[in-house]
């Protein structure tokens, strides 16, 4: 139920649902469109294992601690037919 | 001060006091980082602010004039990107008080220009609700068109415009198409009326009323269906960035890569350099020969040719060097690289306490500190910030870099060390880089866990597409390091010459100069060298090591006059051959660790004053470092 970015394997494309954050580190990437509702790729790993994630066409990359912090659900096929 | 000033320095570029009243209307130009608000700006205003490919480049405001055709001008003010409004960092705050019309010196903007990249149009028009809330004329630009065409991307521009109710231009600013219509944008700008001009900005949409995630995500949705109205079609990603990506971010290869580019850096810094730098040499010193045979016997022939060329002159023959530093650092900072590098040095600094984020101000430091030391605005914690502007001195500038390469040059010998992939040369000069490396972590690392103490932030950072640095933007890049270099060579040094070649002149004896060591010069010199004697140093070294004080390479300079008035009798030059006289191994290995750690540059200690409104840091940094420095040489002299 409680899944989490740093959980998806790469290539997969998951929905935000929620961030599990405070509201100084959160406002940042809510500002770069890493916000519930986006759609949000993790596309390769760093050399240390951190996640480099597509959103709306931006590589963003982040440390493993925040993308554990990051709520998502998979999208179904129905949702994405939608 | 004026001598001194760096590039980059907001003293020299950053601020402008507009006149009452006022003749021009102010536009300024705002949008997300690295979206080419620079490259608008340089194309718009014919300066040379610079542009590279990562976000947080500029970190100051910079004011240009445009002119715009007959009498009309606009004066442009171009903006560190923002993300948002809520100012977390020094330079967001800049933009925002910009826009706020609370930047003391600046008018409140007449006309807005909103510059977007078009690839990632949806996520970059987060900005515009909140700017067109300002109620001032803006101008939407959709810069990147080129790359969003050629990965097949495409949105109705008419259709965009009518449903934001702003002006749309499309242009590619690296080439200039499409400057046409933001000139005539800004050919319309009227200075506003005092009245119209107070605002406030507010970042989270709603306001208090929704919980910001929510307020957010609302502001999201309304962007996206403005978008979609517009029939936007996101662009393929880029093949080629994920190509290499795929090489420069790779568990293995990545930190290789890393490694390889370093040390070709090196490398090339000695043996591309020397053809170069035997033609300079050759250039000086047949033009001082020339000089001493034309010119009768006199003073003034000594000032010329022992103090001033020998002076300057020894100092020129490095600009091969800095040339081909900046080659390198220019192809990183214009392609992409910086910006991986970053996410590969990310959990190393981590480790350390730093953000991740203040890496690329340390590497900015390789080119100066005095930028470096700017760009740290970029990091969000203050905490985190000072730990970044106190290590940054520890980067080896360029300014070592001449110091390194004469006592490298003529202390260590010309041999091969890993076969032909790098020689002994290159690699102890990879090894006083690394030294500073270590010497900034070492303090990084102990500064957060005492005097800053704080929970290290977190990392995030965009990864822009790799783009081919242009040769045009590479040229302009190494003739404007040539000017400062040249400008610093015929001003400092010329003056601090001078006055040496003078004090080697008092008092006369018999109508004639003394001895140098009886020498004004000398007899200060010997003054000092108590203080310096522990490190094997002699008097010269001294004097130079105090001259340096105004900027590293002045000691060359220095050492340069001495020898030359020393040695005048023989005509040629020798600045290595006098050290290898005058200086023991062990001593020159103790002035190079000098180096790496003292920070004799008093711009960057101007510039520390200046960030961190005090002294207290500066004078902290300063003797911090000269202990390190004296340590370092003290027990360099003992071992080798
Ligand atoms: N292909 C393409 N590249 C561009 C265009 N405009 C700018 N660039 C490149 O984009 C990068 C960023 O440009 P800058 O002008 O430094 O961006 P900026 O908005 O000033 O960035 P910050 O100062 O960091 O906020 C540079 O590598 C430019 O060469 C364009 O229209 N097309
Ligand atoms: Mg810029």
């Amino acid at each position: 139920m409680d899944l989490r970015l740093g959980d998806i394997p790469l290539r997969q494309t998951v929905e935000l649902t929620h961030i599990d954050l405070p509201a100084e580190e959160m406002e940042p990437l809510l500002e770069r469109g890493v916000l519930p509702g986006c759609r949000i790729c993790p596309v390769r790993s760093s050399p240390s294992g951190d996640p480099i994630v597509s959103v709306d066409g931006s590589l963003l990359a982040l440390r493993r601690e925040t993308a554990a912090c990051l709520c998502v659900r998979l999208l179904t096929a129905l949702q994405d037919a939608s | 001060m004026g001598d001194l000033h760096h590039e980059g320095d907001p003293a020299a570029s950053g601020t402008a006091v507009l006149s009452e009243p006022r003749d021009a209307p102010l536009v300024a130009l705002i949008g997300p980082p690295n979206s080419g608000k620079t490259t608008l700006f340089n194309r718009l205003t014919g300066l040379r602010q610079k542009v590279a490919n990562y976000p947080g480049v500029t970190v100051e405001k910079h004011v240009g004039r445009v002119q715009l055709g007959g009498e009309r001008t606009v004066d442009l003010v171009d903006l560190p990107g923002v993300h948002g409004f809520s100012a977390r960092t020094l330079d967001e705050k800049i933009t925002r008080d910009v826009l706020e019309g609370r930047m003391p010196g600046l008018h409140p903007p007449d006309a807005l220009v909103l510059i977007v990249d078009s690839t990632r149009l949806e996520a970059q028009l987060m900005l515009v609700e909140p700017v067109l809330e300002l109620e001032v004329p803006t101008l939407l630009v959709l810069n990147m068109w080129d790359e969003l065409t050629e990965r097949g991307g495409a949105v109705d521009e008419s259709a965009l415009a009518e449903r934001l109710g702003v002006e749309i231009v499309k242009t590619n600013a690296r080439l200039g198409t499409g400057i046409e219509a933001v000139q005539a944008f800004l050919a319309r700008a009227a200075v506003r009326a005092p009245s119209q001009t107070e605002r406030t900005l507010t970042n989270v949409p709603g306001g208090v009323a929704l919980p910001m995630m929510d307020a957010f995500a609302e502001r999201r949705r309304r962007v996206r269906a403005v978008v979609e109205a517009a029939g936007f079609v996101p662009p393929r990603p880029s093949g080629f960035s994920e190509r290499l990506d795929h090489l420069a971010l790779h568990r293995i290869w990545g930190p290789l890569v890393f490694l390889a580019v370093v040390v070709l850096v090196f490398q090339s810094i000695f043996t591309w350099a020397v053809p170069l730098m035997d033609g300079v040499d050759a250039l000086i010193s047949g033009s001082g020969e020339w000089i001493a045979t034309t010119l009768p016997e006199s003073w003034f022939r000594s000032l010329l040719v022992d103090g001033v060329w020998a002076g300057v002159g020894s100092v020129v023959i490095f600009l091969p060097q800095i040339l081909i530093l900046f080659l390198f650092l220019g192809i990183l900072e214009d392609s992409g690289y910086m910006a991986r590098a970053a996410v590969i040095a990310d959990r190393m600094m981590y480790r350390v306490g730093l953000q991740g984020r203040a890496f690329l101000p340390l590497l900015s430091g390789y080119a100066c500190a005095v930028p470096a030391i700017l760009a740290a605005r970029t990091v969000d914690d203050e905490r985190d910030r000072l730990a970044t502007i106190f290590v940054t001195p520890f980067m080896t500038c360029s300014a070592r870099l001449p110091v390194y390469a004469l006592l490298i040059a003529a202390f260590i010998p010309d041999e091969p060390l890993l076969g032909p992939i790098m020689g002994q040369r290159a690699a102890v000069l990879l090894g006083l880089y690394g030294l500073g490396i270590v010497a900034a972590i070492g303090t990084a690392f102990l500064l957060k866990r005492t005097l800053l103490k704080a929970q290290a932030g977190s990392f995030l950072m965009e990864l822009p597409p790799y783009r081919i640095p242009s040769l045009r933007s590479l040229g302009l890049r190494l003739l404007d390091r040539s000017k400062i270099f040249l400008r610093r060579a015929g001003r400092i040094i010329f003056a601090v010459t001078v006055v040496l070649w003078a004090s080697t002149q008092f008092p006369r004896v018999d109508g004639g100069p003394p001895l140098i060591d009886d020498s004004l010069l000398g007899r200060t010199g010997q003054l000092i060298e108590p203080a310096i004697e522990p490190l094997g140093f002699d008097w010269r070294i001294g004097i130079g090591l105090v001259t340096s004080l105004a900027a590293r390479e002045v000691i060359i300079g220095t050492l340069g006059t001495i020898y030359g008035v020393e040695d005048a009798s023989d005509d040629s030059l020798d600045l290595m051959a006098a050290l290898q006289r005058d200086l023991s191994t062990g001593a020159a290995i103790g002035l190079l660790i000098f180096f790496v750690f003292a920070l004799q540059c008093m711009s960057t200690v101007a510039v520390m004053r200046r960030e961190t409104a005090g002294w207290k840091w500066p004078i902290l940094q300063f003797t911090y470092m000269l202990a390190l420095a004296y340590a370092g040489a003290f027990i360099a002299v003992r071992i080798f």
